[in-house]
């Protein structure tokens, strides 16, 4: 990646790219939310007037459909959140180094652990998930859902995750060039915005 | 190289990464895969441990207690971003105010009341910084006692539940989490009552450091007042109490306490008219990245852990904290010590995740009651969170402060606090009744 020779066109749509992909399905994600405390709440209440009417409202769909929508929110979140900034790091060191050492660090982050990370959950995932297609695996429970598709997303959340870093690294990468290009005074200048 | 040093090579190294800055999650998982490449190579791990991986992130989706940390973070994100928390905190201010030292008090209140609910010390910090400390200033507060007060009392919603770490923490420990959100009640209400017999200590013996609120400020009076607490005051503490509530009385599950509790905000702020698309898209938003964030720091050290268990670095922790002279005291000793100094650094999250998983067997092994263990890292964690020079609640604080308070300003506000944080920790190691007395 950053042997290649111009550092123009391709790479920058494919940053803005995979931004606006990751970005439309963090929003999308986020409404699941909202949607996981209505059916949450349904759950919840559904179950207490069970205890007392005896109407069995309840189904093992509702209850597991709440932790697929918890999967699909951080699985398919991962990368808006990477996107955003809103994986958690240990900024004591971070913050206080120049802008040019923090893009060094993102850039190698990305390509040594972040994206063979993500490719390494991909390809352990395969197995489990080609098995549980294998036998249309469902819920050991009455009316519970099919597993397989849910399994499935697992792929996905990971093929994205990579692509972002792939993004991050190239963004990072495009922005060191521009540093080392720019003068040493702009340097300074872009310091004291960000 | 032998398999004996590997394991702690693998600590130091995930340590020097996660120090230089990148996101600790993915720290943890290329460190991992670092460490299982290397182990492979010199024969000592097997590939196939690591087929494991995809079935704990399964289980990590499917685990029903971790479902409550979205539904407790979109309730206390729900209240912030309708602005049903800075209502909350002007009402307490103005009930207090005429008193000497109210508004600090109303401080200690609301962020013993409303921190509980988020649970990340940051949020709780800058929220209250930004209403109440302009507020406090204005008015010649000490600002040493405004900024000590406001960085304590948003530490103090961590370890009053219903918290999102205590969740996380009674999840990592293997304890139920209702067990963990009683025994971490009294000592959590201990705390909030003796900073405010602190803050009333200062506004007696030292009356220009906590002045009380112009009457110009305070622009309701009697029975206006009373409606204006009733309208803002009460809901939000019914909700809180009534979600509490049902977990101690075992009517519902903390899940299932966090969803209605996420509906509870919701109405609350329709009911005054707060319920705008904006407030809505922020709290959903803010709800989905703090899950990610915390879901992809435990599947970052769930790697990690299958990797340093697979080269035995589980049993070189283990040997280690149940080899320490003084048995369990020392434990207790060692934990604390490396707990406290990792806090300086690093936030609840990563603790819960990374440490105390390594922890937790020793403790067990020599027989330490989890729920009291769970109260006392908890405590801890949160003087370490205020402890200078680090200390993450300063350094928040310090992000939304006015340039005229100096730094050293805050690390001196603090200290009193830290102090009382201490006496705590003592408290409960010297009478773990305050933690087990209500299970």
């Amino acid at each position: 990646m950053a042997s290649a020779p111009t550092p123009g066109g391709f790479l920058a749509r494919f940053v803005a790219w995979t931004d606006r992909l990751n970005t439309r399905l963090g929003v999308a994600v986020s409404w699941l939310t909202l949607a996981m405390v209505a059916v949450g709440a349904y759950n919840a209440v559904v179950r207490y007037l069970g205890r007392f009417t005896g109407w069995n409202l309840s189904s093992n769909a509702y209850l597991e459909l709440q932790w697929y929508m918890f999967s699909l929110v951080f699985l398919l979140g991962a990368a808006y959140a990477l996107l955003t900034g809103a994986h958690v790091r240990v900024d004591v060191i971070f913050s206080r180094l120049p802008e040019r050492w923090r893009r060094r660090i993102d850039l190698w982050g990305s390509l040594l652990f972040l994206v063979p990370f993500a490719v390494f959950g991909l390809v352990m995932s395969w197995p489990a998930v080609r098995n549980s297609w294998a036998v249309l695996e469902v819920s050991s429970d009455p009316g519970g859902l099919p597993r397989y598709p849910i399994k499935s997303v697992l792929l996905v959340a990971f093929a994205l995750l990579a692509l972002q870093g792939l993004a991050e690294a190239a963004r990072n990468w495009r922005r060191l060039r521009e540093l080392k290009a720019g003068a040493e005074e702009e340097d300074l200048q872009q310091e004291g915005l960000l | 190289m032998s398999a004996d040093l590997l394991g702690p090579l693998m600590f130091a190294v995930v340590f020097l990464f996660i120090f230089a800055g990148y996101p600790v999650a993915f720290s943890l998982g290329g460190t991992a895969l670092i460490f299982a490449f290397i182990g492979i190579e010199l024969g000592l791990f097997s590939w196939n441990l690591l087929y494991a991986f995809p079935e704990r992130v399964f289980g990590v989706m499917s685990n029903g207690v971790l479902l409550a940390v979205p539904f407790f973070i979109f309730m206390g994100t729900m209240l912030e971003k309708s602005r049903l928390a800075e209502d909350l905190l002007r009402t307490i201010g103005m009930l207090f105010g005429r008193l000497r030292g109210g508004l600090a008090l109303a401080v200690v209140v609301v962020g013993a009341m409303l921190a509980a609910a988020t649970g990340v010390v940051g949020a709780s910090v800058v929220a209250m910084g930004l209403i109440s400390l302009p507020v406090m200033l204005r008015y010649d507060y000490s600002p040493m006692l405004a900024t000590g007060v406001i960085s304590a009392a948003g530490t103090l919603g961590q370890i009053i539940p219903p918290s999102v770490v205590l969740v996380v923490l009674a999840d990592q420990l293997g304890i139920s989490v209702g067990d963990l959100f009683i025994g971490s009640l009294i000592p959590g209400l201990m705390l909030a009552g003796f900073y405010a017999v602190y803050v009333t200590g200062v506004a007696i013996a030292k009356p220009a450091a906590a002045p009380a609120l112009p009457a110009e400020e305070r622009t309701l009076d009697g029975a206006a007042l009373a409606r204006q607490v009733a309208v803002v005051m009460l809901p939000p503490m019914v909700l809180i109490l009534v979600v509490l509530g049902s977990i101690f009385a075992g009517i519902a599950t903390p899940t299932e306490a966090g969803a209605l509790g996420a509906v509870g905000a919701i109405a609350l702020a329709l009911s005054r008219g707060r319920l705008t698309m904006k407030a809505v898209k922020e709290t959903m938003d803010a709800t989905a990245k703090l899950t990610t964030m915390v879901i992809f720091l435990l599947i970052g050290s769930t790697a990690f852990a299958l990797v340093f268990r697979g080269l035995y670095g589980d049993i070189w922790i283990e040997d280690l904290l149940t080899g320490l002279p003084g048995g369990k005291i020392g434990l207790l000793i060692v934990a604390n010590l490396a707990i406290f100094i990792l806090g300086f650094f690093i936030d609840f999250f990563e603790i819960a995740f990374i440490v105390i998983p390594l922890i937790a067997p020793a403790a067990r092994i020599l027989d330490v009651d989890m729920v009291w263990f769970g109260v006392m890292i908890g405590m801890n964690l949160q003087t370490s969170f205020l402890t200078p020079p680090f200390g993450f609640a300063i350094f928040y604080l310090r992000g939304v402060a006015p340039r005229r308070i100096t730094t050293v300003e805050m690390y001196r506000g603090v200290i009193p606090f830290i102090v009382i944080q201490l006496i705590g920790l003592a408290l409960i190691c010297l009478y773990p009744e305050l933690v087990t007395a209500l299970l």
